[in-house]
């Protein structure tokens, strides 16, 4: 009698644990094909983050642009690299006055709900970006108005010139929704394009995976290389490394030190170059720090790094030293800039002794999460040369708001390296987040305002920018970060210009 | 036992009340601009201020809380800022993969923990001081290494497991335990080592009582004592020790989760946390608080069942 209680504990306990086996396999459904390993038709790539909302208008750069590739066409194909190609826009042509680019489309396309695809399509989708709030709206800021010239042609009317709009109607803004889900809740959940895959909302859970299937009798069958191509989320770094060297993902992101247990499981690195990394020296008007004002001490601060031996050290050399901010892509970037300043500790002191700011100079700059040692070798190479750096609390996710605050006189920091006028006003321009403080020239703006208006010369026009900024030594560059998509050999990739991860149209079966 | 249950369920539901007012607050009055985050670098600040009416964060705070409060008692939670899912709806979706995981450690920590700490108190001599040694070793290395030395030589050398959570819709009960199981080992070695060290040192203090000295002089027989006696009366100590071990379990298996792909709460709150998405950030702190008050709740009434002398009224 007296076991009774201590046995019905004991059941309820047991009885307890088989209930909730039983609910975890009754929530993950009923018997089918467990984690098959991909075949020579399916995908798997191992993905940072899910997407937000399938509206086309959230998409964003890189990572974030990547799965909305698998059900979006885009107007124009960004080739890996660079090229500009006919996608669901077949031409294209601007007015002499570069403030009206005119584009044909194909007739010939259906969206996944069965709309079709035309100039109104078009226009619904452009006019729809430009108001829905997305991440990356700015790419049709300057875009006044999107006009229907007959059933296979639109205008689109820009308020001043952007070299970068066909680059853009490649990117984010280019996606093409159905214009009958455009807006609606049920688009935010489950996509609606044209792209050559459609997803399996089945098959699919936030933030774990995303499944898509080949769509049937899609337009372009070169663009839809497998049958079945899944996103697994996958946020941690080393959940990313074991899930590829074990096989479970085809490909996917990691860092050099990962990327070491990579390659000893014999896994491709297919790199590229996206982002550079180093000091924005903010403050160059002395508005917080007077000594940030003086040329010199932004010179000095540049002739005190040795980049090759930092990179060597911190970054296992993946990279490639560097004096400019603007990328090797960019059409800015030129050879005589990329050395322009060499270590030099001598000159670093000269010039701030000629500054008057000799050993009065210090840096308080915030703590990048990551960066922690590559900062502490930056603040001793500064101290060689008489300069004090000072890391403050970690940057956290006001810092947007607190660089627009113009909180920081300077910061280290990794940035995308775009096109010409996408990095200008990213950096350089008093539009840009990263110049909080406005600073400007005339001479600058003339300069700026040449790229702008440049058309297909923006790109050698930039490099005047791009020499304008190095030798105001308004930032401190290190390096250029070689970013590490690795993959298994049942894929080739070819890397894309520009995205650390590669647009879906690079990833082919292996034969 | 109603009437308590009653009460302790009052408390529970003011004890949520409060928390949810606190964290609201704290998180509302803490986190910047939220519409700049959602928006990124290239917001103009009309755009943010759209964004803001958007959220309804331009009213005041008070406002905002009832807002949430009404939303919350209507079972949504109110929804994403950043996906627009209802955050009732995630939590829906990873509760499971997180309960069964920590329901499935808990289980195997109490069978352990209860077996290994009895041998130690009852056999002590060297199987005393393994389990001594053992408790300070397995104390002393954070579960998340285990994980992944755990991934490193049975999913990636050996491949006997899943290197990360296999579990999708349409799988069946065996990718369930597949990829749980080497989760539900990096969990349970600190909980045994520790729950084995409490559950021993209760039982050898039972065992040198008065009333066990009485029983054996009436030739009771040692493992009569030991079941049905000197268990029951260590019982209340090592449940305790259950209670609070799961509670801290809550935290670590949101790193677990992290290591191994597992689509739970882990990964849910991290991401929320790190983007400001504070609904749902509300919505992972309204869960743990529930998750407390009901093992607070189920631990003193198991208590009560197992221990008259710890009944409450």
């Amino acid at each position: 009698m007296k076991l009774g209680p201590k046995a019905a504990v004991t059941a309820l306990t047991l009885s307890t644990a088989l209930a909730m086996t039983a609910c975890g396999g009754a929530g993950g459904g009923t018997a089918g094909s467990a984690s098959a390993r991909p075949t020579a038709t399916s995908l798997t790539l191992g993905a940072n983050q899910d997407v937000r909302s399938w509206d086309p208008a959230q998409a964003h750069v890189g990572h974030a642009l990547q799965p909305y590739q698998a059900v979006y066409d885009t107007l124009i194909l960004r080739e890996p690299n660079g090229k500009l190609s006919p996608m669901l826009a077949t031409e294209w042509k601007y007015n002499d006055t570069n403030t009206k680019l005119t584009v044909d489309l194909r007739t010939d396309v259906t969206f996944s709900d069965g709309a079709k695809f035309d100039a109104e399509a078009a226009k619904a989708n452009l006019d729809h970006f430009k108001k829905a709030n997305g991440p990356q709206m700015a790419q049709l800021a300057s875009v006044s108005d999107v006009a229907v010239v007959d059933a296979d042609t639109i205008d689109i009317n820009l308020s001043s010139a952007e070299p970068a709009l066909e680059y853009f109607l490649s990117q984010a803004a280019g996606l093409m929704g159905s214009p009958t889900a455009l807006g609606s809740e049920a688009i935010k959940t489950e996509p609606a394009g044209s792209g050559p895959y459609v997803m399996d909302k089945s098959a699919s859970v936030k933030d774990s995976q995303t499944v898509f299937n080949a769509r049937e009798g899609y337009w372009n069958k070169d663009l839809q290389k497998y049958q079945k191509m899944t996103f697994k989320i996958l946020a941690d770094l080393t959940a990313r490394t074991n899930a590829l060297v074990s096989g479970q993902v085809d490909a996917t992101l990691l860092d050099p030190k990962n990327g070491k247990q990579a390659e000893g499981a014999k896994m491709k690195l297919a790199t590229n170059q996206v982002d550079w990394s180093g000091l924005l020296l903010l403050d160059r008007d002395g508005t917080k720090n007077p000594a940030l004002a003086n040329v010199k001490v932004r010179q000095a601060i540049n002739y005190a790094f040795d980049r090759k031996t930092i990179l060597d050290q911190v970054m296992l050399g993946q990279g490639t030293p560097t004096s400019q901010p603007f990328g090797k892509d960019s059409g800015a970037w030129t050879e005589e800039l990329e050395n322009y300043y060499s270590y030099d500790p001598d000159k670093a002191r000269q010039l701030l002794k000629e500054s008057g700011f000799e050993n009065n100079v210090t840096l308080e700059v915030p703590t990048l999460p990551g960066s922690e040692t590559l900062i502490s070798v930056l603040q001793q190479q500064l101290a060689d040369v008489g300069i004090t750096l000072k890391p403050g609390a970690a940057i956290n996710n006001t810092f947007i708001a607190d660089v627009a605050a113009q909180k920081y006189g300077a910061m280290f920091f990794n940035l995308f390296q775009g096109e010409p006028t996408v990095a200008i006003d990213q950096i350089v321009s008093t539009k840009a987040l990263f110049n909080p403080f406005k600073n400007t020239t005339p001479e600058l703006e003339e300069k700026i305002q040449a790229v702008r208006d440049g058309g297909d010369d923006a790109g050698k026009l930039a490099q005047e920018v791009n020499k304008y900024v190095v030798e105001q030594a308004w930032f401190a560059p290190l390096f250029r970060v070689n970013q590490m998509y690795y993959h298994n050999d049942k894929v080739n990739v070819t890397p894309q210009i520009q995205q650390a991860v590669p647009s879906i149209y690079n990833y082919s079966p292996a034969k | 036992m109603i009437r308590f249950i009653a009460k302790r369920l009052g408390s529970g539901l003011v004890v949520l009340f409060v928390v949810s007012a606190l964290t609201f607050v704290l998180l509302y009055t803490s986190s910047g601009s939220i519409a700049r985050n959602i928006l990124g670098d290239q917001a103009t600040p009309e755009q943010v201020a759209l964004k803001e009416q958007e959220l309804g964060l331009d009213q005041p705070l008070v406002t905002r809380y009832f807002a949430w409060l009404g939303d919350a008692l209507s079972g949504n939670l109110s929804a994403s800022w950043f996906t627009s899912e209802p955050v009732a709806n995630s939590l829906a979706t990873r509760i499971p993969v997180t309960m069964t995981m920590v329901f499935a450690a808990m289980i195997l920590i109490a069978v352990c923990a209860t077996l290994i700490g009895v041998a130690a108190a009852v056999k002590r001599g060297w199987v005393d001081r393994v389990v001594q040694v053992g408790a300070i070793v397995g104390d002393s290395i954070p579960g998340y290494v285990i994980g992944v030395l755990l991934v490193t030589v049975l999913a990636i050398q050996l491949g006997f497991f899943p290197a990360t959570s296999t579990i999708s819709p349409g799988v069946g009960p065996e990718a369930w335990v597949y990829s749980m199981t080497l989760p539900v080992i990096a969990l349970l070695i600190n909980g045994v080592t520790g729950g084995a060290q409490q559950i021993r040192s209760a039982v050898i203090k039972q065992l040198e009582r008065d009333y066990v000295r009485t029983l054996r002089s009436r030739g009771i027989t040692e493992r009569e004592i030991l079941f049905k006696h000197v268990l029951r009366s260590a019982a209340p100590a090592g449940l305790t020790v259950l209670s609070l071990q799961l509670i801290g379990m809550l935290g670590g298996v949101v790193i677990i989760e992290q290591i191994f792909a597992l689509p739970g709460m882990g990964p849910l709150a991290v991401t929320a946390t790190a983007q400001t998405d504070l609904p749902v950030v509300m919505g992972v702190v309204m869960y743990t608080v529930v998750v407390v008050i009901v093992v607070n709740l189920l631990v003193d009434i198991l208590n009560g069942w197992l221990n008259p002398k710890v009944r409450v009224s």
